[in-house]
């Protein structure tokens, strides 16, 4: 997309976007506009200057002048960070998202991602019980690695949110009481995989949009978010401050996933694992890599997890 | 409590409204007779119409602007079994008349009226043109009162730009408030020939003349024009006698009158005849725009934090040194969500807006369908 000028008038540039255009189409009505919220994606606040030497009409000059893009019609290349709403203007800390790798089963794998198994014989947990799998170093199961058929794994992925801070004591809950998250959007390419509980129990999304995006809403009653009760100054804390809820889930491979390789094909490529008997770089797989992104409801924060589907090539 | 979505109120936030947009749409003559030679010329094998572009046609940049075609009821005193193409005119008048004109009650095809008034009977225009204008130009309709049309009736025939001397301008006078609302496909109005250069070209009464010598119909943009304004009085024509007939090239000589060409020629000659006459072409076009307006209030006490990941450095927020500074965001971007949180519609503006608990911003987001 091209810059606006910015030159005169301030204008504003709308478009529907292609999943607007979608629902549209379909004519029954359901196309109903109810609420809007407000994206600053282009703005870099590290160009803010609270120091500048001409005084604070020079603060943010440079944001001022920061050209905007034109609108994206995908629906899920925009908006991706919003402007939030909170009472108190006294605040000097927000919330994050922080992926938690401090305990051995929520860290990615080697390669820094989450690495999910499509099927069985990727896993290791075939009754060939086949030394092609990657799931398996021996006995052991590899770290980072979600074993996307059978969940008979005790990897996950760990997101702890709260403020990330020394400067108030995780003890000081009500720092963030306010603030604190009780849902999860979770957005996953639909073609790829699905999100499914530390038990392997699907959560059916919201809605699949025009580009094979899953919508998942989560929340306590899906066993995915659950309030981060632990205040102490823990080694398997992320967050330093005062902590509000955890999401835990893990991803379920999709049936094209699982039984074919068009995917792979198309969308991915071929590399070299360690296999289970342990030998470096003697297992050849498929794999194909992508994003999760969870965005918290309340606070609009959100983080990317970068995932790499892999299917061993027997 | 945190939170990013405000909802609109149904009521007061979301407005519906329909305005009507017109452009100029300018056709200088010699596009549609010499610019580009014959490259922007189109003729078709079935030999039924001529397409008209902007550049020519081969090029991935033209525009198709508009067709031309001539035809005759079987009624008319042209028909005849041994014209070339009879039966092809024929069938072009009569296709276009069941569409424009429609049927009457015995399911007869209504011929072309020259003023619209079907219940009185009057002239019936037997022998026509038809300047069919693609939708590209025309979007939605033909705006009334625009509609001019500029055509060279010098009487000798030639193809290097000299048959303009004399010229009589076809236009809907009455097109803003005397339009009629009788016909299938929409409003249509009578296109009147009046003198616009040269002297004494038009019959008897000269310059200011008005004479009907077609139809324009708005909403299908077509223009159907009498063959009659080629032809002197005397021939069954507008024009002054002493100023003779328009000469065309026909299927023996270049000093063949319209008759001649649309009996003896192939569409397409007739056409082309037709075509090198045109000496300017002029409307407005309509687009009935219909709106949705959502008014986006942004509060003092709202939006004034950034989910931003640049917006804090670890937990802190970047833009306050201590708590009491006020909060600083900046919008760049509209969503417009429905009730599932699906992004329906988005809009960005073109520069940045700061937000502070001290202002407060309605921000007009206009859907356009």
């Amino acid at each position: 997309m091209a810059f606006l000028d910015n030159s005169g008038d301030i204008i504003l540039d709308a478009v529907l976007t292609d999943h607007g255009r979608k629902v549209l189409s379909k004519g029954d009505g359901s196309f109903r506009i109810t609420k809007f919220a407000l994206g600053d994606e282009e703005i870099n606040y590290t160009l803010y200057n609270a120091n500048h030497a001409n005084g604070s009409a020079y603060y943010d000059l440079e944001i001022l002048q920061t050209p905007v893009l034109e609108s994206f019609t995908n629906n899920a290349s925009s908006m991706k960070t919003k402007l939030i709403t909170i009472a108190n203007t006294n605040l000097l800390y927000l919330p994050v998202l922080k992926l938690n790798q401090n305990m051995t089963n929520t860290k990615t794998h080697t390669l820094g991602a989450f690495l999910v198994a499509v099927d069985r014989s990727t896993e290791g947990t075939d009754a060939a019980g086949t030394t092609a799998a990657v799931g398996y170093n021996g006995t052991d199961q590899v770290q980072g690695i979600l074993f996307g058929e059978s969940f008979e794994d005790s990897n996950y992925i760990r997101i702890d949110q709260g403020l990330d801070t020394t400067e108030i004591s995780p003890k000081e809950k009500s720092q963030i009481s306010d603030m604190i998250e009780s849902s999860y959007i979770i957005q996953i390419d639909n073609r790829l995989g699905s999100i499914v509980d530390k038990n392997g129990n699907r959560v059916a999304p919201d809605f699949i949009d025009d580009d094979n995006i899953g919508f998942y809403t989560v929340d306590s009653s899906d066993n995915i978010v659950s309030d981060n009760l632990d205040d102490s100054n823990s080694t398997s804390q992320t967050i330093s401050g005062p902590r509000g809820t955890i999401v835990e889930f893990k991803i379920a491979a999709s049936l094209d996933l699982n039984t074919s390789t068009f995917l792979f094909t198309k969308l991915g490529n071929t590399a070299l694992m360690t296999n289970k008997a342990g030998t470096p770089a003697s297992q050849s797989v498929r794999f194909i890599d992508t994003m999760v992104r969870v965005t918290g409801m309340s606070t609009g924060y959100n983080i990317d997890v970068p995932i790499r589907f892999i299917k061993t090539i027997i | 409590m945190a939170n990013f979505y405000k909802t609109l109120n149904q009521t007061n936030d979301i407005v519906n409204t329909r305005t009507l947009l017109h452009e100029a749409i300018p056709l200088t003559g010699t596009i549609v007779s010499g610019t580009y030679g014959v490259e922007n010329i189109k003729n078709y094998s079935h030999g039924m119409f001529q397409s008209v572009y902007d550049y020519p046609y081969l090029s991935s940049s033209a525009n198709h602007i508009f067709d031309i075609t001539a035809g005759y009821a079987n009624n008319s005193g042209l028909s005849a079994s041994a014209n070339n193409q009879n039966s092809k005119k024929i069938n072009i008048y009569n296709q276009m008349a069941q569409v424009m004109m429609g049927y009457d009650q015995t399911g007869s095809i209504l011929q072309f009226d020259e003023d619209g008034d079907l219940l009185a009977g009057g002239t019936k225009q037997k022998e026509n043109i038809f300047l069919n204008f693609s939708r590209l130009l025309v979007k939605d309709e033909i705006k009334k009162g625009s509609f001019e049309l500029e055509i060279g009736v010098t009487p000798e025939y030639a193809q290097n730009g000299t048959v303009f001397g004399d010229r009589i301008k076809l236009a809907d006078l009455s097109g803003s408030d005397g339009y009629l609302v009788n016909s299938p496909v929409g409003e249509y109005g009578i296109l009147y020939a009046t003198q616009s250069a040269g002297t004494n070209v038009m019959a008897a009464i000269g310059s200011g003349h008005s004479t009907p010598v077609g139809l324009l119909f708005y909403q299908a943009g077509v223009a159907v024009i009498t063959g009659s304004i080629f032809l002197e009085v005397a021939s069954g024509g507008i024009l002054n006698n002493a100023h003779n007939n328009v000469s065309m090239s026909g299927p023996s000589s270049t000093e063949e009158t319209v008759l001649a060409v649309l009996t003896g020629s192939q569409i397409s000659g007739a056409a082309d005849n037709i075509r090198t006459r045109i000496y300017n072409l002029q409307f407005n076009n309509t687009v009935e725009l219909n709106s949705t307006v959502y008014f986006c209030r942004a509060n003092h006490n709202e939006f004034n934090y950034s989910s931003n990941p640049t917006y804090l450095s670890g937990s802190k927020i970047r833009v306050k040194t201590q708590t009491t500074d006020v909060p600083v965001s900046y919008i760049t971007t509209i969503g417009l969500y429905s009730d599932n949180n699906e992004l329906m519609a988005v809009s960005k503006l073109s520069e940045p807006l700061k937000k502070t608990p001290d202002n407060e911003f309605t921000i007009r987001v206009r859907l356009d369908y």
